[in-house]
């Protein structure tokens, strides 16, 4: 949250509880962003994404939305949207804060500013990987001026820049989040092709399966491909290996009614019976 | 958009796996573990206005996403609830 401050940058969390589960909850977990409560789920619904597939007489699930996070520019335009199929993937705050400022560039620490061959570094933005909360593995290219890599998807022949994560049954990812490419057109024969220039960042979506076991690090290894061309001749086809040893967040099981030792928070079980008593009521 | 419920899943001895590898207590497609398969309704677009939200705090009072957060940028998070 500090540095949610220090970016000025105002978070919100919206969920159909009541306004004293959420006082319950911010009060357990000493939170000190805005937890807003929409019991009838009338916010959830004008926003569109009541998750309609929970029946309405699953009286305690109904009336949870999709979950998923927008980030809102200084003028409240919506900037990034993050939701994801699978409800165990949250936005990690890490992206949230990343996309909230406006630019996705982590620190270069390229040594030139402008090197004589492509640079690429690999980091990971945050500093623990965690169940369900997804973070970024970084990769960051720095671009000799007057040279591009070819972005995705690359003429046929040549090859884009990517990552490719070696098998791990630790981690699940997301698709990669590339910047936006420009349009570049060779002069000798008109030709035209996506590619990216200077420096940018190719964002690989991680979290940790529950599935592989508990561990306490996990090391991501894979490999960084590109193919990099001044307008007349193209390298051949480059790649580098890395592997980053990164600690995992221990996060405690908190469902209702999950795995034993799970636990509860604070009156959940006070809370959730009155939740479902009103919305019985209700019919 | 026709909605179709993720069911797929396998029963493990620590339970229900679903297709992305992650483990949970009941299968997928009931209850609360109704993820959407495909498309599914995500808001207003990138681009888009933000909607204002009306509606109250942890505290009981009155709350407007606009008027609170005054001109600053801001991340709104739509979360499943703090009791389950």
């Amino acid at each position: 949250m500090q540095e949610f401050d220090a970016a000025g940058v105002t978070l919100y969390a919206l969920s159909y509880d009541e306004a004293d589960a959420l006082r319950d909850f911010r009060d357990a977990h000493g939170i000190t962003y805005t937890l807003l409560s929409d019991p009838d789920s009338e916010v959830i619904r004008a926003f569109g994404i009541l998750n309609t597939l929970i029946d309405p007489d699953d009286h305690p699930w109904y009336g949870i939305p999709y979950p998923g996070s927008y980030v809102v520019s200084p003028a409240g335009t919506i900037t990034h949207k993050f939701f994801d199929n699978s409800l165990f993937l949250r936005a990690g705050p890490e992206q949230l804060l990343r996309a909230a400022q406006g630019q996705r560039l982590l620190e270069s620490t390229a040594e030139a500013a402008a090197p004589e061959a492509v640079e690429v570094n690999v980091a990971f933005d945050g500093k623990s990987l965690a169940f369900t909360v997804q973070r970024d593995l970084v990769v960051q290219f720095t671009v000799p001026p007057g040279r591009h890599v070819y972005a995705n998807p690359a003429p046929q022949g040549s090859l884009a820049v990517d990552v490719v994560l070696d098998d791990n049954r630790h981690l699940v990812q997301r698709a990669i989040v590339r910047p936006e490419s420009e349009l570049h057109t060779l002069a000798a024969t008109g030709e035209s092709f996506q590619v990216h220039h200077d420096r940018f960042e190719l964002r690989l979506p991680l979290t940790v399966s529950n599935a592989a076991g508990a561990t306490t690090a996990i090391n991501v290894s894979g490999e960084v491909r590109w193919q990099s061309c001044d307008d007349e001749v193209c390298d051949i086809p480059a790649s580098r290996r890395f592997e980053l040893s990164l600690p995992v967040a221990q996060t405690p099981a908190v469902a209702l009614g999950s795995e034993k030792g799970a636990a509860l928070e604070p009156n959940a079980m006070a809370h959730f019976q009155k939740m479902s008593e009103r919305r019985q009521g209700s019919d | 958009m026709p909605l179709e419920l993720e069911t797929r899943g396998t029963q493990t001895e620590q339970g229900w796996q679903d297709h992305d590898g992650f483990l949970g207590p009941i299968q997928p497609g009931t209850g609360p573990r109704s993820d959407p398969r495909g498309d599914f309704p995500t808001g207003p677009e990138v681009g888009a206005a933000m909607p204002d939200v009306g509606c109250l705090t942890a505290d009981g009072t009155r709350f407007d996403l606009h008027e609170h957060r005054a001109g600053k940028p801001a991340a709104f998070v739509f979360f499943r609830s703090a009791v389950w």
